[in-house]
């Protein structure tokens, strides 16, 4: 175990967590972006910035990425740290005006929408959140980011239609400005997948990995409940009975 | 050192002499890549035809650079008996004549210097060219040229004298004893503070104690551990480290094995961009010889050092010369940076402590183990030792390569060396650093350059680029361009560096088109403030730097921007007009001639005028004007 302190307060952590997971237990609230706790940290958006105790002088480093190492001295609201947050919302407020997290996260932090920048309006604020998680807790890789710098953006592979996504929807529910979409087409309804197919439902479209999939009936109570590729895919993955996915969760109870 | 290895060194060296100093005539191209691209080639063939064609008895070779980048194709000549010549801007038509003229043991007029002795640095001995005939007085020495004047070529101290493609020259130079030795008499601890003690900063831009950061990773505890050199060389105009592997290999091979010895590697690699296929042919050559004569694998020279090199071919991109990019690289990943700590000599290449170092640093490796860290440490300032590699480019006349001692003034590198600015016109500012350097005006062309005194003015020592700049040069328009270079080079990762930059390049962009407010000009500077605290890696945190020191030594020029909507240097388009000046005007038809939209009319001895609906500011009639009529 070692012993940090954190905004004068002394928090004793087993050795390699980070400032972030410390502050968290010490209820200290830093605010973050690219953070997911499932997740490889990724110190890309900086908004989790602290100033931590260093040979010459202070440094700001980002708290999600920076193990604690015994008596390490951190503050996480000085004046330093609180002007890079203001800052980097202002950045993405530019970006993403109508992102819900961040018009919150900029009334927390006390910003007001900057008047010098042009909006851009793109949702994908590139934190990298979907390619995290597709790789890590999905383990397909179905996306990635393209391009570099300004247009660095989350996408499938050239931006063609993924090869690879199952349609499970775990990029949706960790992206923290509602960039990627998923729309689950009722029978009777019709859709198309951007670039691609007219689907009629059930069915489900990834509209950012412009992919669209038919959906499996449960075989009991006649619901669709997933996408038939994705149920092909696992069944591949694991030793199941054949018709394990014929029913859907709630049936099989 | 062992008796067999000595012998065989020494055997080697033996072989090496006889090209190095033949009994026969000696032609040398200068064959790395600036000499290719003025034609060295087709220089080459001329020769070697002409020489087989005259049936001579001579050496014709390839070598490297040799600094003077703006004369080539570069010629040297050594006829028996005589100094070796070196000849300037050759056809093959004049290669001719000069072989016909060494086959009569006649030298050519309009050499450009001459040498009468070859310099063995490693030795601290040279070996003159016996050239006791006389008849070439009239020539400079070299070493009293302007150009040289100054200069002390310690890592470029092969460059342009052996053939990169042999390893016996450059075992004829001292090569490979310095390795020989230290694997013999030293200790890994040992060799470190003795590069520690030299005061070796890294040359690959921050400037890094090399013998600490050695230190540091040999005291990690790993069953592996790596070495990387670092050849990325991503700064636009810069070219110092492709000179090197193009013209001498096997000094930073050399460098490696004993950096490698030093940290307790066992392998290492050479992080080398794609853009620099002949730097790669010769090294993946100088490494096929190495690999023949037992100075890399197993047991080396006999000693119980293993240590083998690997070729790691990077896509160019900029960012990838960051240590943590250019690991993930390696490791076969996008070349994205991480956060350190862990520093790469904790934790690196796949996880084990790895140095990176420079190109030049290890060049400059062998030279301090064989003279020793008091030799190195008595060149130099106080926190600055040894000399430094600078590409000398932009509005200067001498363009090439230079390695001065450290403290040289600017006023030496860029009057001295580099024969001062072209077209009579007057220096505005030189550039430093690459692009996340910073500009040095005029009022400080007496600074030493050292890694202090240029971070003291603002700007950095980085890898060792020098671009002068004009009074001809809009220093916005200079900011702006190197911000455009950072914002497409970075990667994305992070916010400041990703949004924070483009948005300072916005506002340039708006300052340079009259757009912008006096206001934006402390928003810059706060923004860069903000990018330098926050951004991941050091790509960002130095990004704002060319804005912050054109702000700082040419605020004026901002202001008239922005205040008078002007561009005092006439190089913003939405801010100038092109008028021509009836009272000087000749009426020479110069600038009607070349003006591609047809808006100067004039007659033949009249004052000429522009018609400014038409013009489309391209600044063609200003460059031919005779009589600097055209007025922006
Ligand atoms: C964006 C960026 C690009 C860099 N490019 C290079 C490069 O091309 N070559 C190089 O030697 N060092 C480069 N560096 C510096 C390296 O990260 C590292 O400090 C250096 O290779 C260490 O070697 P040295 O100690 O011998 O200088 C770069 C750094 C940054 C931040």
């Amino acid at each position: 175990m070692i012993t940090i302190t954190i905004d004068g307060k002394a928090v004793t952590v087993p050795e390699g967590t980070t400032i972030l997971e410390a502050a968290q237990q010490t209820g200290i609230w830093i605010p973050t972006l690219c953070h997911h706790e499932s997740l490889t940290p990724y110190g890309g958006c900086r908004l989790c910035a602290v100033e931590v105790a260093g040979d010459n002088g202070t440094q700001i480093v980002s708290a999600c990425t920076f193990a604690a190492v015994n008596g390490l001295v951190v503050e996480t609201a000085t004046e330093r740290v609180l002007n890079i947050r203001k800052f980097i919302i202002e950045l993405l407020l530019a970006e993403a005006p109508q992102a819900k997290v961040l018009q919150d996260m900029a009334q927390a932090l006390g910003v007001v929408q900057p008047q010098r920048f042009t909006p851009r309006n793109e949702l994908c604020i590139a934190c990298g959140q979907c390619v995290r998680a597709c790789r890590e807790i999905v383990g397909v890789s179905a996306v990635d980011f393209a391009n570099r710098g300004y247009e660095r953006i989350a996408a499938a592979p050239f931006f063609q239609r993924s090869e690879d996504c199952i349609g499970c929807g775990t990029c949706v529910a960790v992206c923290p400005t509602g960039a990627i979409t998923m729309r689950d087409i009722a029978e009777g309804e019709k859709a198309t997948v951007p670039d691609g197919e007219t689907l009629e439902g059930p069915a489900r479209i990834m509209d950012n990995w412009k992919v669209g999939f038919k959906m499996k009936r449960c075989t009991k109570c006649g619901e669709p409940f997933a996408p038939e590729f994705q149920l092909e895919q696992i069944s591949k993955k694991v030793s199941l009975p054949d018709d394990f996915f014929d029913v859907c969760r709630q049936c099989r109870m | 050192m062992k008796g067999s290895t000595s012998k065989r060194l020494a055997k080697l060296q033996k072989e090496g002499l006889t090209t190095l100093f033949p009994e026969s005539t000696k032609i040398m191209v200068g064959s790395a890549s600036c000499g290719i691209a003025a034609g060295a080639d087709a220089v080459l063939q001329a020769i070697t035809a002409e020489v087989k064609k005259k049936k001579m008895d001579a050496v014709v070779q390839k070598v490297g650079c040799i600094g003077l980048c703006y004369l080539e194709p570069l010629v040297d000549i050594i006829i028996p008996g005589r100094p070796r010549l070196t000849y300037g801007n050759v056809t093959p038509e004049k290669a001719k004549e000069l072989v016909a003229a060494a086959k009569k043991g006649k030298v050519l007029e309009g050499a450009l210097g001459k040498i009468t002795a070859e310099p063995f640095l490693i030795e601290g001995t040279a070996r003159d060219y016996n050239g006791t005939a006389g008849g070439v007085d009239d020539v400079p020495l070299y070493a009293e040229l302007p150009f040289y004047r100054k200069q002390n070529r310690i890592a470029l101290r092969n460059c342009g004298f052996i053939d990169p493609e042999n390893i016996t020259e450059y075992i004829a130079k001292g090569g490979y004893q310095s390795l020989a030795s230290v694997l013999e008499k030293s200790s890994p601890g040992r060799i470190a503070s003795d590069v520690e003690r030299a005061g070796l900063r890294g040359r690959g831009g921050a400037g890094f104690p090399t013998g600490r950061k050695w230190k540091i990773c040999l005291s990690a505890r790993s069953d592996e551990k790596y070495l990387i050199c670092n050849a990325d060389e991503g700064d636009p105009g810069a070219y110092m480290d492709r000179s090197i592997l193009e013209g001498d290999p096997h000094a930073v091979i050399e460098g490696m094995l004993i950096g490698g010895y030093a940290i307790g590697a066992t392998r290492g690699f050479i992080y080398v961009r794609d853009e620099y296929p002949l730097a790669i042919e010769r090294l993946e050559k100088a490494l096929e010889q190495v690999r023949e004569h037992g100075l890399v694998g197993e047991k080396i020279l006999g000693s119980s050092f293993n240590f083998d090199i690997t070729i790691s071919r990077g896509a160019g991109a900029f960012v990838c010369g960051e240590e943590t990019a250019l690991i993930k690289s390696i490791e076969g990943d996008c070349g994205e940076p991480r956060q350190r700590p862990p520093f790469p000599a904790e934790s690196g290449l796949w996880g084990k402590p790895t140095i990176i170092n420079n190109v030049e640093t290890l060049a400059t490796v062998p030279v301090i183990a064989a003279k020793g860290a008091k030799w190195f440490s008595s060149i130099g300032t106080d926190g600055s030792k040894g000399s430094k590699v600078f590409s000398l480019v932009g509005n200067v006349n001498n363009i090439g390569l230079v390695e001065v001692p450290m403290g040289t003034t600017l006023r030496d590198i860029i009057f001295d060396i580099g024969g001062g600015i072209p077209n009579n016109r007057a220096f505005k500012a030189v550039q430093t650093g690459g692009p996340s350097g910073g500009c040095i005006p005029e009022s400080l062309i007496d600074l030493p350059v050292d890694y202090d005194a240029l971070t003291k003015s603002g700007s950095i020592m980085g890898s060792g680029g020098l671009i002068v700049m004009d009074e001809k040069t809009c220093m916005v328009d200079v900011a702006k361009y190197f911000l455009e270079f950072l914002e497409s080079e970075s990667c994305g990762k992070c916010t400041p560096c990703r949004v924070g930059v483009k948005r300072m390049r916005e506002i340039l962009t708006d300052i340079c088109e009259g757009k912008a407010e006096l206001e934006d000009l402390t928003r810059l500077e706060d923004m860069a403030g903000l990018i330098n605290d926050s951004a991941l890696c050091a790509l960002g945190r130095t990004a704002p730097n060319p804005v912050l020191s054109t702000l700082k030594y040419f605020k004026d020029e901002y202001l008239a921007h922005i205040l008078l909507k002007k561009c005092p240097a006439g190089v913003c388009k939405d801010l100038i007009t092109f008028s021509v000046d009836k009272k000087t005007c000749i009426g020479c038809g110069a600038c009607k001639k070349a003006c591609p939209a047809d808006a100067v009319t004039g007659e033949k001895k009249k004052a000429h005028k522009i018609n400014t609906k038409k013009c489309i500011k391209c600044g063609a009639c200003r460059e031919v004007c005779p009589v600097s009529a055209v007025l922006t």
